[in-house]
């Protein structure tokens, strides 16, 4: 619900601030990855411009990845990558394009972490992750790995686990609308990541939020529910549900709650992706330092 | 028979969509069936679905036809196509396979092959009609595809290896084993590990016999599927995706020789044609909502002009105040069908 609008959101943001930002998306579908484009942002943002790389990590690249550094002949890599058997081993077995996935998603953290700070590759790593079950289960597979198979690869699963188990690697950002199925979903979620991943949520980003669920007790007191319209009942309604779902939220998970408003109007994609930036002030994300 | 799809992408609300046009046609007088992937707590009860491997029979007070409910549960529906299909002596050993806890268990691609092993089992038993809500898949259109593709590798004639003692070569689809492809073989334990490839192999040459059985029906299952004189798809979405998705699966339906009959446009603000004067606090909120009910007509006007001549109709479904949460969202929802 919003996430990789609010990812790249918060990658514009940081890279306005002169942070170095990669972006990862691994949306099933490619075609589909990016629902807002970031076109014109060298004109309007030229620092962002030179600090946003965003990238789509497809599993199936990186298993070729492998292939082709075992193979380094490319006539035999692409041999063993068009063989049935190759192609049909990877399909079936459970869990080993996510496990790949992981990897790389490990890899690029480390890089981030071990270069000094003057020479750093990039500040930000933003992972635009998969929805809510399919993100655990993705999560699952370095477990999976570890209790389930021997030798090599089990200990790249344990190693995957404890890596992606460690809130000193990963924060976790959920991001929800206001609405019944997504609260109920994010909630299960926060409490496996906490409990299974011991990995609870810095903030949640809290999404498309209406006017009236952000209005003072004092205006609302004011608005006359007199014969509405059917477009302010709609609005009222809405808004007041809302209110009572923020509420609950914020009752089921203790971190600071980031109300990002619905926008309205936007001339474009990337006017929409600086709207929206500019209310992703998440406490205790920013680098404070100068760059 | 007829047999309704409803597929898009994440968080459009396929699932209401999908039960309200169940919902309209069992008040009209048909016996309908939906059959609905997990569904949130309240629609669960308001559709009555306790048993993942039962259809259930909605009440409806003074409808002429009749509304049934299923689930599409991937772990239990495996469960009973091994129970169904597997020797009794290897029923056991794949049901405690750890390669089969992690395949019932990740979602991804088992969902389609389960989907179409559920509706074969449905049609049997006198739906006039089956509505299906699918699961947003790793591809579009994996409902149709995963099978088939499942198919042809489990089609292949069996081969003894000689000198090996997996029998899993009958279902990885190799007809023949050549030096190269053994050497291949033999690269791929190396990368991926001997023992995983080796637990996936076993596991493969237990679930053969499920998988061949499952082949067929999947084979002619998916036929149905792609008659338009049975199936007809609906592609859903709301205002702000829709050109995007709907082009998507339009195109991609147009690849496989189908075309959608329905886009349906979920959660519009359309609630009022004429805006009304306004003022103080309460002409903020009116100018906020204005403001999304713009856009999201312009969408719509868009997605017409665009998509108006591939597809039969385009439906649209004002949100409702409060989340479908029971039978009563549902009527909301459904009495916005004409």
């Amino acid at each position: 619900m919003g996430k990789t609008t609010l990812s790249l959101a918060l990658g514009l943001r940081y890279g306005k601030q002169g942070r170095k930002v990669v972006l990862v998306t691994s949306h099933p579908l490619p075609e589909l990855a990016l629902s807002v484009s970031l076109a014109g942002l060298s004109s309007r943002f030229p620092a962002a411009a030179k600090n946003l790389f965003v990238v789509h990590l497809d599993p199936r690249e990186l298993i070729a990845e492998l292939v082709h550094k075992h193979f380094p002949m490319p006539i035999v890599a692409r041999a063993v990558l068009n063989s049935a058997i190759f192609g049909n081993l990877v399909d079936v077995a459970p869990g080993l394009k996510e496990f790949f996935f992981l990897g790389r998603m490990q890899q690029l953290a480390e890089r981030k972490r071990e270069a000094a700070a003057e020479s750093a590759d990039y500040d930000y790593l933003i992972w635009d992750a998969p929805a809510s079950g399919h993100f655990l289960s993705t999560l699952r597979a370095g477990r999976s790995f570890e209790t389930y198979l021997t030798g090599p690869l089990a200990a790249a699963g344990a190693d995957l686990n404890r890596f992606f188990s460690n809130r000193d690697n990963i924060t976790i950002l959920p991001v929800t609308p206001l609405e019944d199925m997504a609260v109920t979903e994010t909630l299960e979620m926060t409490k496996e990541l906490s409990e299974v991943f011991q990995l609870p949520a810095k903030a949640v980003l809290v999404n498309s939020v209406s006017p009236v669920c952000t209005a003072s007790g004092e205006d609302l007191a004011q608005l006359s529910t007199a014969n509405p319209s059917p477009a302010f009942r709609f609005a009222l309604d809405r808004g007041l549900m809302e209110r009572e779902m923020a509420a609950a939220l914020r009752n089921m998970i203790p971190a600071p709650h980031v109300l990002v408003p619905r926008i309205t109007r936007w001339e474009n994609d990337l006017d929409l992706l600086a709207q929206l930036a500019g209310s992703l002030d998440i406490p205790g994300l920013e680098l404070h330092s100068t760059p | 028979m007829k047999i309704i799809i409803h597929l898009g992408t994440g968080g459009v609300g396929k699932t209401s969509v999908a039960a309200a046009t169940a919902l309209k046609l069992a008040r009209s007088g048909v016996r309908t069936l939906i059959l609905t992937t997990d569904p949130s707590y309240r629609l669960r009860t308001a559709l009555r679905l306790e048993n993942a491997l039962l259809e259930q029979q909605v009440p409806l007070e003074g409808a002429t036809g009749q509304l049934w409910a299923a689930l599409l549960d991937v772990r239990a529906t495996l469960d009973e196509a091994v129970r169904l299909h597997a020797k009794a002596d290897k029923q056991e050993k794949i049901l405690q396979h750890p390669i089969y806890a992690t395949i019932a268990s990740s979602l991804a691609g088992m969902q389609e092959l389960m989907a179409v092993e559920r509706i074969d089992q449905l049609m049997r038993r006198g739906y006039d009609t089956i509505v299906v809500d699918t699961a947003p898949s790793r591809h579009a259109l994996d409902l149709i595809d995963k099978p088939l593709h499942f198919a042809a590798l489990s089609a292949a004639r069996r081969v003894k290896l000689v000198g090996r003692t997996y029998k899993f070569v009958e279902a990885l689809g190799l007809t023949t084993i050549g030096r190269n492809a053994l050497d291949v073989y033999k690269r791929a334990e190396e990368m991926l590990g001997a023992n995983l490839v080796r637990q996936v192999l076993d596991f493969y040459s237990l679930f053969f016999p499920v998988a061949e059985g499952y082949s067929e029906r999947a084979k002619k299952t998916v036929e149905i599927l792609r008659n338009p004189l049975v199936t007809e798809f609906r592609i859903v979405s709301t205002p702000a995706k829709v050109l995007r998705d709907a082009t998507f699966f339009v195109d991609e339906l147009a690849t496989r020789g189908i075309s959608p009959e329905k886009i349906c446009v979920n959660r519009a603000w359309l609630h009022q044609d004429t805006k009304e004067p306004r003022t103080g606090v309460q002409g903020e909120i009116l100018d906020w909502y204005y403001a999304v009910s713009d856009s999201h007509r312009e969408a719509i006007d868009e997605v017409r002009a665009k998509l108006g001549n591939r597809v039969g109709e385009i439906l649209v479904f004002n949100e409702l105040e409060r989340d479908v949460d029971g039978l009563d969202a549902l009527e909301k929802i459904a009495s916005q069908i004409k």
